[in-house]
């Protein structure tokens, strides 16, 4: 799905076209640029709809915004990695999962 | 009542609108799924909190619902998909630095979990820690008297006609692996959904828990069939039976009763058993039995010359009406 910056506003109603070029001039969401202008795939308006949250229902200043957006984009690539980790894991034979499972508990507090 | 939406987002009934929105606000600090990825009790509070505050902040929406006009329930809203679902399986990482130490800017799949403890999806994550690591994901503000309605859950039973027909119990086993018997009441219709009452998802802090829907599928019958509350069927008699009349065993849904045949029956010919359908409390629908004369595959030469002679000497004419209406 590829949406041009008025369809992406009809999308999301509590977004506006200045809310979404203020945005992109901030970096918080990054488009890709078509021949036309900017095009919003299903990630841009997933983060869209979490900036509209952010921003509006949760009323987080325009200041703080960077840190919050710096700690979810952290938090997001470190599940991917866990994942992928987790994925690795799974393709070991099953003796070699156990005693990684057996390490891992060894080492958690309680 | 816990889907109460002035319950949900802890205000009271007189709260004004700022009050509304500055409660909501709170609990969606604490509750937001993108800030708690994976954590599904955590998205269903926030789900709960926001259609609670979907249904509040509509001023004319509130004075229906304080007037009693529109209930709760249909402000549940569908599933959304959070930020976190996506930007998971976005491997380039395109908001978070590109792709990382492990993932070599390949895509990869989330199909599997770990060592059989995660069912597999983007959502086995905490799964994989609690299970794993033997300790739940620990829970942050925002739960204090929280409580909302757990979700209602859908199932589809397939039963035999006689059960839907005469009612049954059914045990049956729920994903969650909880057993439960359900009452199937006399006269259940194919497609009909019985709606089990707080036997869906539980509910979160101290609301009740959702409902399960069952939607039943009522395999046919190779005898029977239904019209309304009576039981159709067509009973195969013999030539004899239906020129002398006879006393024939027949099957209903309780079990085979005996029936009188009338001397001359014709094919087609609809008798009614009074009470031996459903029956449903007080009143009971009717069997409808349809005659329908049989002769054997081979004709003998008795009842041939029967024939021969009860022809020669007959001028019956069972089309006579027909030629008159057309």
């Amino acid at each position: 799905m590829r949406l041009d910056e008025r369809s992406v506003v009809a999308r999301i109603d509590r977004l506006t076209l200045r809310d979404l070029r203020a945005w992109m001039r901030e970096g918080w969401v990054l488009p890709a640029q078509g021949e036309t202008g900017p095009e919003f795939d299903d990630l841009d308006v997933a983060r869209l709809r979490l900036l509209c949250d952010l921003r509006k229902d949760m009323a987080l200043p325009p200041d703080v915004m960077p840190t919050v957006l710096t700690l979810i984009d952290h938090l997001n690539r470190t599940r991917r990695d866990l994942h992928v980790l987790a994925e690795a894991l799974d393709a070991q034979p099953a003796d070699v999962r156990r005693a990684v499972v057996a390490t891992v508990r060894s080492r958690m507090p309680d | 009542m816990s889907n109460d939406p002035y319950k949900i987002l802890g205000v009271s009934t007189t709260a004004t609108q700022d009050e509304i929105k500055k409660a909501y606000r709170k609990l969606a600090k604490s509750l937001h799924p993108d800030l708690h990825p994976g954590d599904t009790e955590k998205q269903a509070q926030f789900q709960a909190v926001s259609a609670a505050h979907d249904l509040l902040r509509d001023p004319e929406k509130r004075r229906r619902f304080d007037a009693g006009e529109i209930d709760a329930s249909g402000q549940e809203r569908a599933q959304r998909q959070y930020y976190h679902q996506y930007a998971g399986q976005d491997a380039g990482g395109r908001y978070d630095g590109g792709a990382g130490g492990f993932g070599g800017g390949q895509r990869h799949g989330y199909s599997q979990g770990f060592g059989g403890f995660g069912t597999g999806g983007e959502e086995d994550l905490s799964d994989l820690f609690s299970d794993l690591f033997g300790r739940r994901p620990r829970g942050g503000g925002g739960q204090q008297g929280f409580a909302a309605r757990g979700r209602d859950q859908r199932y589809n039973l397939e039963i035999g006609f006689l059960e839907a027909a005469r009612g049954t119990k059914r045990g049956v086993t729920m994903p969650d692996g909880k057993s439960i018997e359900i009452t199937i009441p006399p006269g259940t219709a194919d497609g009909q959904t019985l709606r089990l009452r707080g036997k869906g998802s539980p509910g979160i802090g101290q609301g009740p828990a959702g409902d399960a829907l069952v939607s039943i599928a009522v395999s046919p019958h190779p005898v029977f069939t239904r019209e309304g509350d009576d039981i159709v069927m067509e009973l195969p008699i013999t030539f004899d039976e239906a020129v002398l009349g006879a006393k024939v065993e027949v099957p209903t849904i309780s079990g085979p009763l005996s029936m009188t045949v009338p001397k001359g029956a014709s094919s087609g010919q609809r008798m009614r058993l009074k009470g031996k359908g459903i029956t449903r409390g007080k009143t009971a629908g009717d069997q409808v039995v349809r005659l329908k004369i049989v002769l054997p595959k081979a004709i003998d030469d008795d009842m041939r010359a029967l024939a021969e002679r009860w022809r020669a000497a007959s001028d019956f004419d069972p089309r006579a009406e027909l030629r008159r209406t057309t």
